[in-house]
């Protein structure tokens, strides 16, 4: 069964920055569900869980923006794949519901180096990034000098994008690390490699136009 | 506790009494001009109304309502009803997180916040120390007037009702408010002009806003919980799935891919 992994699927520098934002996305994950959750906000008294939610939004925010100063032309590359939806897409939602739960993989339509369902999770990351972003600026800088309306609204906001968010990723993690059929898709994120066997079934117009590239 | 505007004289006594009994900084009798707003040391104070040369008064601070927005959306369980009914709040447990300061329809609850932690909300507590205690709140045992009462809810809704039909002889623009709005406020005021006025909404509610969060607070504990059991009913059907697709030498079984539209 051990296949050689011998695809390169994910850069160091890329791995690197998954984690690093993984990391404080957990931490502001953390620190804002005891807010958001009811009945669960009592490690937040005395604030010390607001200090540690601004410390680990500069990392958040910091982290893919270096990363996007390094190597503008991945970031742009990221923006362009995230927002791409054509026929294949439609195929992989029709597809998906026997794919993941009766592992028919007949109809599934080959994908490209994301398929439609890390697509989705991509696409949520960069708008709750931004929603986050945006009425977290307000919400930490402009208490109190902007009208209670839009400091009320921009709660709204925080909450949703953290709903979406939060939703999307128990999604990411048991696609990618537990349910059955995702075999190699863990470990490729912590080396970078995955097998040939496992690019072709699960990123096949990925696997030929890389294979085809490098001949 | 009932608040006459009629009655009040400007003599700032609440204001001095509240700071005494609840060990605040001092201050020196404010110039209506200069009123001090409510903050984390002013827990109560008077709004100013200049009416031609003179000066009216209405006693500012925590209305005590029975739909609270405060309550509702403090994330800590920090703020609460007691038995009475008063709001009150656990400073231990509040984080400072400033909702019940934006989404209080009275703008009440102050926040004393400093740039890196240790903030905290404060408010009116109704003197419930005092109150359980068999006494009046500073405040009301202050005033000189009676411009401030304190007593039995019904009794002083009917005090208040009478005062206003007492007014309206002679001025139609009396009115009796807090005891409809948001539940029953737990201050009413005995006005002699519109609500507004005096600074008060004439139909405050708990904004639409914290009704919303309050939804989608438990929109998500449903669908979170609704979004595991789904993974568990997966893993569970697309494992026996993928066993039965396997052979026992662990050759995976595939049927010939259609080519058709691919």
């Amino acid at each position: 069964m051990t296949e050689p992994r011998v695809v390169e699927r994910f850069k160091k520098r890329t791995i690197c920055l998954h984690w690093i934002h993984t990391a404080a996305f957990l931490i502001l994950l953390v620190t804002g569900a005891i807010l958001f959750f009811p009945g669960i906000g009592e490690p937040a008294a005395g604030g010390m869980t607001r200090l540690i939610h601004r410390i680990a939004v500069v990392v958040f925010v910091a982290i893919p923006v270096i990363y996007s100063v390094f190597n503008l032309r991945a970031a742009i590359h990221f923006i362009k794949e995230t927002l791409t939806w054509g026929k294949g897409d439609i195929g992989w939602l029709e597809a998906a519901p026997l794919y993941y739960f009766a592992n028919d993989e007949e109809r599934m339509p080959p994908q490209e180096h994301v398929n439609t369902g890390q697509k989705m999770w991509q696409f949520v990351v960069l708008i709750t990034g931004i929603l986050f972003v945006l009425s977290g600026l307000v919400m930490w800088f402009l208490k109190g000098t902007v009208p209670p309306e839009l400091f009320q609204w921009c709660v709204i906001v925080h909450d949703v994008a953290f709903l979406l968010a939060f939703l999307m990723l128990l999604v990411h993690i048991y696609m990618g690390a537990i349910h059955p059929t995702m075999t190699e898709s863990f470990r490729s994120i912590l080396d970078g490699r995955i097998s040939k066997k496992y690019a072709k079934s699960h990123y096949g117009k990925w696997y030929d136009r890389i294979s085809a590239s490098k001949k | 506790m009932l608040v006459d505007v009629t009655k009040c004289v400007s003599c700032w006594w609440c204001y001095a009494a509240c700071k005494n009994y609840n060990k605040l900084p001092e201050t020196i009798k404010p110039d209506p001009e200069q009123a001090p707003p409510l903050s984390h040391d002013v827990w109560t104070t008077l709004k100013p109304v200049k009416k031609g040369t003179e000066w009216h008064s209405r006693k500012l601070a925590c209305n005590h309502c029975t739909d609270a927005a405060c309550v509702d959306v403090c994330p800590t369980g920090a703020l609460s009803h007691n038995r009475l009914g008063f709001v009150q709040y656990d400073k231990e447990k509040c984080s400072g997180c400033g909702y019940c300061v934006e989404f209080c329809p009275f703008g009440v609850p102050q926040l004393q916040s400093n740039e890196i932690t240790g903030v905290a909300m404060d408010k009116c507590t109704f003197c419930i120390d005092r109150v359980t205690n068999g006494e009046q709140p500073a405040c009301a045992a202050a005033c000189p007037t009676g411009a401030i009462k304190f007593g039995k809810h019904a009794e002083l809704v009917e005090e208040g009702k009478e005062r206003v039909a007492t007014l309206r002889n002679t001025n139609t623009n009396a009115v009796f408010y807090g005891d409809k709005e948001l539940g029953g406020l737990h201050v009413m005021y005995v006005l002699d002009e519109p609500p507004e006025v005096y600074g008060l909404p004439t139909a405050p509610e708990v904004p639409p806003t914290a009704i919303v969060r309050d939804i989608l607070r438990w929109v998500g504990v449903g669908v979170t919980v609704a979004v595991l059991a789904g993974f568990g009913l997966n893993y569970v059907v697309s494992r026996e799935a993928k066993m039965t697709r396997e052979l026992p030498g662990g050759e995976y079984v595939r049927k010939k891919k259609d080519e058709k539209g691919r």
